[in-house]
């Protein structure tokens, strides 16, 4: 009796979701997208897995150590689907007695009861919701008696295939592009029963046997002689830049297009991180470095800008310059105005600093849309006609193309970023993030510090908005609200503060996945804040965090120069 | 003759509070200063003073033929004066090696561009950063070598004060200033701090101030003794001239404990 009390409230809750997500009108919404075709659609997906969830959930294990995993989860499951039914049998009695529910819950549509009775009818559909409840959620707690290794691999290929069978239409279209054949995986929208049976049985070995080997694989590499390990990490970059370089042919046109806004996200997470991640100094005026970019390579090379507008026409035949010879001064200036900002916020710590950067965002972006510099910068009308970088026969305004372009700049920006983190500078950065007033007892000038990270910051940055310019062609100031810091700040945040692999993930989270829930239409940005807060509640620390390099001594000769140093002025 | 550390007259205000009241102070070079006094006396707002972080109301200090007023905290580490802090402070989330390695900060020069380009220079600079560190931290035996690649924050109590020495040994100073280095520690352990008190001034040579409420350790390492109370130096001496001073033994157990003896 007692297992039933515990464990009725959380199968309470399991059900309100259930029932949430059915009058919200998302379950029967995406009914309509097969997850396994044939076999079960996505809103019966969502169903399941929120009973399931809610056994995983109430059978984690306790503080007394008195756990009954498989009691748990079944109670919890059980209850979970008797709410779900009780109310679909009070909708079912409504309609019966010719009640207009859809007065008011204007979601609740014969075909939805239809979903949730599993297709059933109400009596049978209503046992049936509390069996699969319990049963899923029994099956969810049993999981937590088997061995950790197996759990995950289990837990994993679950989740493997769902991501699979959701990016269909990206991964359908990677598979015909390259070439794969494709029938046995998907078949109209969905995986195809053998697909999935396919998918989790091979993902689910291959990540067993890489929680079984993980340490052996460790103690491997760790034992490694030097060259060796550095081949391995020439190879996997190598072939990382290879997978990189097909992507564009790979994806098409429209993914490539997104591809490159990733990348632009890239390039300003790669900056902030340096201010944020490295540094410490919470700046929430970050887009005030991409306006910068932006606008000055726009005036340096746009024919309509004030620089070259000849008196009557209304455009020139050439802009002042051309892209190459503009990158480096746009640079240089991102460079002067990044200190300029980091100048007068340099006594400024933590809240106080991110508020008057915050400040310094909304000037820049007022700036560029106030009269007063509209001759120069085009106010409210933007600068228009901003060509694509020279050559014209590369074509660098084509979305395939501009994101190689993209890419060098990305990978030029990531290797300043990682040599500067792993040096004498990125020390004294980190130094001071740790605690100012120490790092500058220690020796460090704290200013000169904080304005070269500004610096290089803004200098990294501006490149987002130079390619910006140079992918759109017009530069109009709605696009450099506040909304971009935040982004740009979610990135790295999302990704792991100071890690630069975790910027790209980031980016390619926070600004792709939009991009790949348009199919869900109205739902996409719920569904979108969803998995922003569920990353950041499993992984508070990001995606993939910034562990403090190992710094694996130069194995030998230092290990004696230690070892001398110890005998000669160890204790005596 | 001139020290290596000479403060005259220096007095600092807070408000109402006269924190420092024209103290004088020095120290010589290879010479160990114990400065004692209840709390609340101004010895910690000394050494902020010292290390630049206060500026003086009133008074003159000078360091190794440099003028000490009006310096930051970070010239002052740079002309020779490290300092350790009465709460550990270490970079947290930095390893053992790197908390020592920035201790050289104002030792090197290496900039963004040598760092990018890893021109030969800073390789060979931040080598030497890398061994400057390592024979900081194998000052202490194996405490600390074995531990190199750890956060400092998963260090044991007693090896965050080490490491905290070390750091401020990095910086190759000629005067070291320790803020109450036995806070915390059990009778072994002072045993060992005041050992190694010693060996920082035998073999390393350095000057050293060092702040203490434990009588023992003031006794064990101490040629001079200065006694500070509500901001004034009140005695100066060996330890058992100021430990036997009526105004020391009041300020510290009231006035009618010095009437009993």
């Amino acid at each position: 009796m007692n297992l039933v009390r515990a464990n009725f409230k959380t199968g309470l809750v399991g059900g309100s979701v259930i029932v949430y997500l059915a009058l919200v009108g998302i379950l029967e919404r995406f009914q309509d997208r097969n997850v396994i075709t044939g076999v079960v659609g996505l809103g019966t997906t969502l169903v399941l897995l929120t009973m399931f969830g809610t056994g995983y959930l109430v059978s984690r294990p306790k503080d007394d150590g008195t756990s009954q995993p498989f009691g748990e989860g079944l109670v919890a499951g059980a209850f979970a689907g008797a709410l779900t039914a009780a109310v679909v049998l009070i909708f079912e009695a409504m309609l019966g007695a010719g009640i207009q529910v859809r007065n008011m819950l204007v979601s609740v549509t014969p075909d939805l009861l239809d979903l949730l009775e599993f297709g059933l009818g109400p009596g049978l559909g209503s046992v049936a919701l509390v069996a699969v409840g319990a049963l899923l959620g029994g099956l969810a707690g049993a999981l937590r008696l088997l061995p950790e290794d197996v759990r995950g691999a289990i837990n994993y290929s679950l989740i493997v295939a769902l991501a699979l069978s959701l990016s269909e239409p990206l991964m359908d279209g990677i598979l015909r592009g390259l070439g794969i054949p494709r029938r046995w995986l998907y078949e109209s929208g969905g995986l195809t029963i053998v697909g999935t049976i396919i998918v989790v049985v091979v993902t689910a070995y291959l990540r067993w046997q890489w929680m079984r080997r993980r340490d052996q694989i460790a103690e491997t590499r760790a034992h490694m002689p030097e060259d060796r390990r550095i081949l391995y990490r020439r190879i996997t970059l190598v072939a990382l830049v290879a997978v990189l370089v097909a992507l564009p042919w790979v994806v098409g046109p429209f993914i490539s297009d997104v591809l490159g806004t990733v990348g632009l996200y890239v390039l300003l997470g790669l900056g902030l991180n340096i201010v944020v991640g490295y540094a410490g100094l919470l700046d929430l005026g970050y887009v005030a470095f991409f306006a910068v970019g932006a606008y000055a390579m726009g005036v340096l090379t746009s024919t309509a800008s004030f620089l070259v507008k000849p008196e009557n026409a209304p455009f020139a035949e050439h802009g002042f310059t051309n892209f190459w010879i503009a990158l480096p001064f746009v640079v240089l200036i991102a460079v002067v105005i990044g200190v300029l900002i980091g100048a007068p916020v340099l006594r400024l710590r933590g809240d106080y600093l991110a508020i008057v950067t915050l400040g310094f965002g909304e000037i820049i972006r007022t700036l560029v849309l106030s009269d007063w510099l509209a001759p120069y910068l085009g106010g409210a009308q933007g600068l228009i006609r901003v060509p694509p970088p020279p050559p014209a026969a590369l074509d660098l305004r084509d979305p395939q193309h501009i994101y190689y372009l993209i890419l060098v700049f990305g990978l030029l920006a990531a290797f300043v970023v990682s040599r500067l983190g792993d040096s004498r500078v990125g020390r004294a950065w980190a130094a001071m993030r740790e605690d100012e007033s120490v790092a500058e007892a220690i020796g460090i000038s704290v200013i000169r510090y904080k304005l070269l990270a500004f610096a290089m910051g803004a200098a990294v940055g501006s490149l987002g908005g130079v390619f910006f310019a140079a992918k759109i062609g017009s530069i109009f100031p709605n696009s450099f609200g506040l909304l971009v810091s935040i982004n740009v700040l979610s990135v790295i945040i999302l990704g792991g503060m100071g890690s630069i692999p975790g910027v790209v993930v980031g980016a390619l989270v926070l600004v792709g996945l939009p991009e790949l829930l348009r199919e869900f239409g109205e739902f996409r940005l719920l569904i979108y804040g969803a998995v922003l807060v569920l990353i950041m509640i499993l992984r508070p620390e990001g995606l993939i965090p910034n562990k403090r390099r190992q710094r694996e001594l130069h194995e030998q000769e230092e290990l004696v120069t230690v070892g001398e140093l110890v005998t000669e002025e160890g204790p005596a | 003759m001139s020290h290596l550390l000479e403060l005259t007259g220096v007095s600092k205000r807070f408000g109402g509070v006269q924190a420092v009241n024209e103290v004088d102070f020095h120290a010589d070079p290879g010479e160990i200063v114990g400065v004692i006094g209840p709390n609340g006396a101004g010895k910690t707002t000394l050494f902020n003073i010292v290390t630049g972080f206060y500026r003086p109301d009133a008074g003159k200090m000078t360091f190794d033929g440099h003028n000490l007023v009006g310096l930051k905290p970070n010239q002052v580490t740079r002309i020779g004066i490290a300092r350790t802090f009465q709460a550990v402070r270490l970079f947290a989330n930095m390893s053992v090696i790197e908390n020592a390695m920035v201790g050289q900060h104002t030792r090197t020069r290496s900039g963004v561009f040598g760092a990018i380009l890893h021109t030969r220079r800073t390789v060979e600079e931040e080598r030497r950063i890398q061994l400057k560190a390592q024979e900081a931290l194998a000052f202490f035996g194996d405490r600390l070598i074995p531990r190199i690649n750890q956060l400092a924050s998963e260090l044991a109590y007693a090896d965050r004060r080490r490491l905290e020495i070390a750091r401020a040994m990095a910086t190759e100073p000629k005067l070291l200033l320790l803020d109450e280095p036995a806070a915390g520690m059990n009778p072994a352990e002072k045993d060992g701090l005041i050992e190694l008190i010693g060996r920082l001034r035998d073999e390393k040579g350095y000057a050293i101030v060092l702040i203490e409420h434990d009588m023992p350790v003031i006794k064990g390492v101490c040629d001079r003794v200065v006694a500070l109370d509500y901001g004034s130096k009140i005695a100066e001496g060996t330890y058992d001239e100021v430990a036997s001073n009526r105004q020391v033994v009041e300020a510290y157990l009231g006035k009618a404990a010095s009437e009993v003896q």
